[in-house]
């Protein structure tokens, strides 16, 4: 599934697509989070990206935004991530400046624009949302690294076997679709169509070729099918086969995993409030603030830690040898 | 026979008590949780989580239907054509043929299976093209917009021969649907928009959002139009070749 073969000689059409799922499939895999449990990915990420959705506060927010950058960095090697921040930080300054222009509450105003007024609040409150779905983002992208399509199947192929079945044909599907693809129109160009420069003639072509390969598709997948059958699929008491077991590190990571999370969100409920409008009130220093503010930190934080860690000790072991 | 109503009257059971169990007590009780526990400030985490739910039933119906492994092959396949599709019309920003895809393979397989493709064209095609709290809306849009072209198709009209046919074999049908579908899929879209620039939902941000994503819509839904005139005939032909031939999905 992930061997796509890439083919350097042939510039045909799906170079672009090519390049794109070798972005997304060929990512550095260095991380000993790849290592956890699936079950601990699917808690940690979705809870870190659940807890940013959910609260305003620019301290919660700019630690959890560290966070995310900061595994996401580990995770995929410094070029990489400044690469993206060079794409996400001017989508945030955007998003930032939106809010004011819809937004006029707040005491402190700033200047008029258009006859309306342009408040310090709304700016604030701007900031924080754009920062809050960066670092949304960030924890999804992280996520998708770490969380390959295999993992997905082996959590959800008990609950929604059916479902999980067609997803993981539909992802074994895709590369051998576009492998097909390339023949299909290779064979059709060798035919002599298609060698006009013209765009439309060069978009119609790929309505043709696409359509040539829905039929070769179907016919082919209703094989497999019969030899799934014939091999057993959907009779009573097969049992599958999981790479993943559950290890005593994983039993500590999750416990901890839920203890911070359980703090952090107790934390957040009765504390680390914020509010924007009329003046912005925020950042307090009461004892379920302070309790957030670790919460936050020592859950935000942990992902990336564990890397780097990870990396310390890799580096030390090398250079003993 | 037998054994067949009686997993039929078994599904309809579960499927008639479970879509009113998450339409009229789920997500009433996830949104009250959001206002009670989140102090009204978390749409955006609670509206990604209704866009999910709103999928289940559709899951767990297409889990406990009966389906044969050639069925649950055309469906992969029609998924995986509809993901490529998107790859192959990347260069064209906004030229995106998986609403189209999904609404000829509802018009031919059935709003169920149309359901199950667009649910996980969004999944899959996200993939490659980044997951992210939009996945559910997405997964829910092209989910419903499936369904919907499945519920379509059911309509007849007559034909020039006296006989019926559906009416999604009609032109100017074709032309509504893509139309619909741009602006559907755009509007649903634009729900997350507001709220991810936002953090709560107010109407006036959510028309001038609307009202933004106009040139957007103009270009899906000349997409659609373009996709569906061109591909429905020839796809379509294919998927009732297939039916006919290895008899599947002939219960509607």
């Amino acid at each position: 599934m992930r061997k796509t073969k890439e083919s350097k000689g042939n510039k045909g059409d799906l170079d672009f697509a090519e390049k794109r799922t070798a972005n997304a499939l060929y990512k550095k895999r260095a991380g000993v989070t790849e290592s956890f449990h699936p079950v601990i990915l699917l808690v940690y990420f979705v809870g870190m990206a659940a807890v940013t959705m959910v609260t305003l506060h620019p301290v919660l927010l700019g630690v959890s935004f560290i966070g995310a950058v900061f595994c996401t960095g580990m995770l995929t090697g410094m070029r990489k991530l400044l690469k993206s921040l060079a794409y996400s930080i001017p989508m945030l300054a955007v998003i930032a400046v939106i809010n004011p222009m819809f937004v006029h509450k707040g005491e402190t105003i700033l200047f008029f624009y258009n006859n309306n007024p342009v408040t310090l609040e709304a700016i604030l409150y701007g900031a924080a949302a754009a920062l809050m779905i960066v670092a949304v983002f960030y924890w999804f992208k992280c996520y998708s690294i770490v969380m390959t399509s295999d993992k997905v199947i082996y959590l959800f192929g008990r609950i929604l076997p059916r479902l999980s079945l067609v997803l993981s044909m539909t992802l074994g599907f895709v590369p051998k679709l576009k492998k097909q693809y390339k023949k299909i129109s290779a064979a059709q160009k060798s035919m002599g169509m298609y060698a006009s420069n013209s765009v439309t003639d060069r978009v119609l072509s790929r309505f043709r070729v696409l359509s040539a390969l829905v039929g070769w598709a179907l016919e082919s997948s209703v094989e497999t099918a019969d030899s799934m059958s014939a091999k057993g699929y959907g009779l009573r008491g097969r049992s599958s086969y999981a790479t993943y077991s559950w290890t005593r590190r994983d039993l500590f990571i999750l416990v901890f995993v839920l203890l911070a999370l359980g703090v952090l969100t107790a934390g957040m409920s009765l504390g680390a409030g914020v509010g924007f409008y009329p003046a912005f009130k925020g950042i307090s220093a009461g004892l379920w603030d302070i309790v957030a503010y670790a919460g936050i930190a020592v859950l935000g934080l942990f992902a990336g830690l564990m890397e780097l860690w990870e990396n310390i000790k890799w580096r030390l072991f090398v250079s003993k040898v | 026979m037998e054994e067949q109503e009686k997993s039929l009257s078994r599904r309809q059971k579960v499927k008639r008590v479970l879509t009113p169990v998450v339409f009229f007590v789920l997500i009433p009780l996830l949104l009250a949780l959001g206002v009670w526990a989140f102090g009204d400030r978390s749409y955006n985490l609670i509206a990604a989580a209704v866009a999910l739910l709103a999928c289940v039933p559709f899951f767990v119906s297409f889990e406990r239907r009966q389906k044969t492994s050639r069925e649950i092959m055309v469906i992969a396949v029609m998924t995986g054509i509809s993901v490529l599709g998107r790859f192959v019309f990347a260069p064209l920003p906004g030229f995106k043929p998986v609403t189209a895809v999904v609404i000829i393979a509802a018009i031919s397989l059935g709003g169920e299976a149309g359901f199950i493709i667009g649910a996980l064209s969004a999944i899959v095609s996200n993939i490659y093209f980044g997951q992210g709290p939009w996945t559910p809306f997405q997964m829910f849009s092209w989910g419903a917009l499936g369904f919907l072209a499945g519920l379509a198709a059911k309509i007849t009209v007559p034909d020039k021969e006296g006989g019926r046919i559906s009416v999604m074999e009609k032109r100017w049908a074709l032309i509504v649907a893509g139309i619909v579908g741009g602006a559907l899929y755009s509007m649903l879209m634009d729900v997350w928009t507001v709220l991810a620039a936002e953090g709560t939902f107010g109407l006036p941000r959510y028309w001038a959002a609307v009202a933004a994503a106009l040139p957007w819509v103009i270009v899906y839904a000349a997409s659609n139009i373009v996709f569906l005139l061109l591909l429905t005939k020839p796809f379509v032909k294919k998927l009732e070749r297939i039916k006919i031939k290895y008899e599947i999905f002939t219960i509607k």
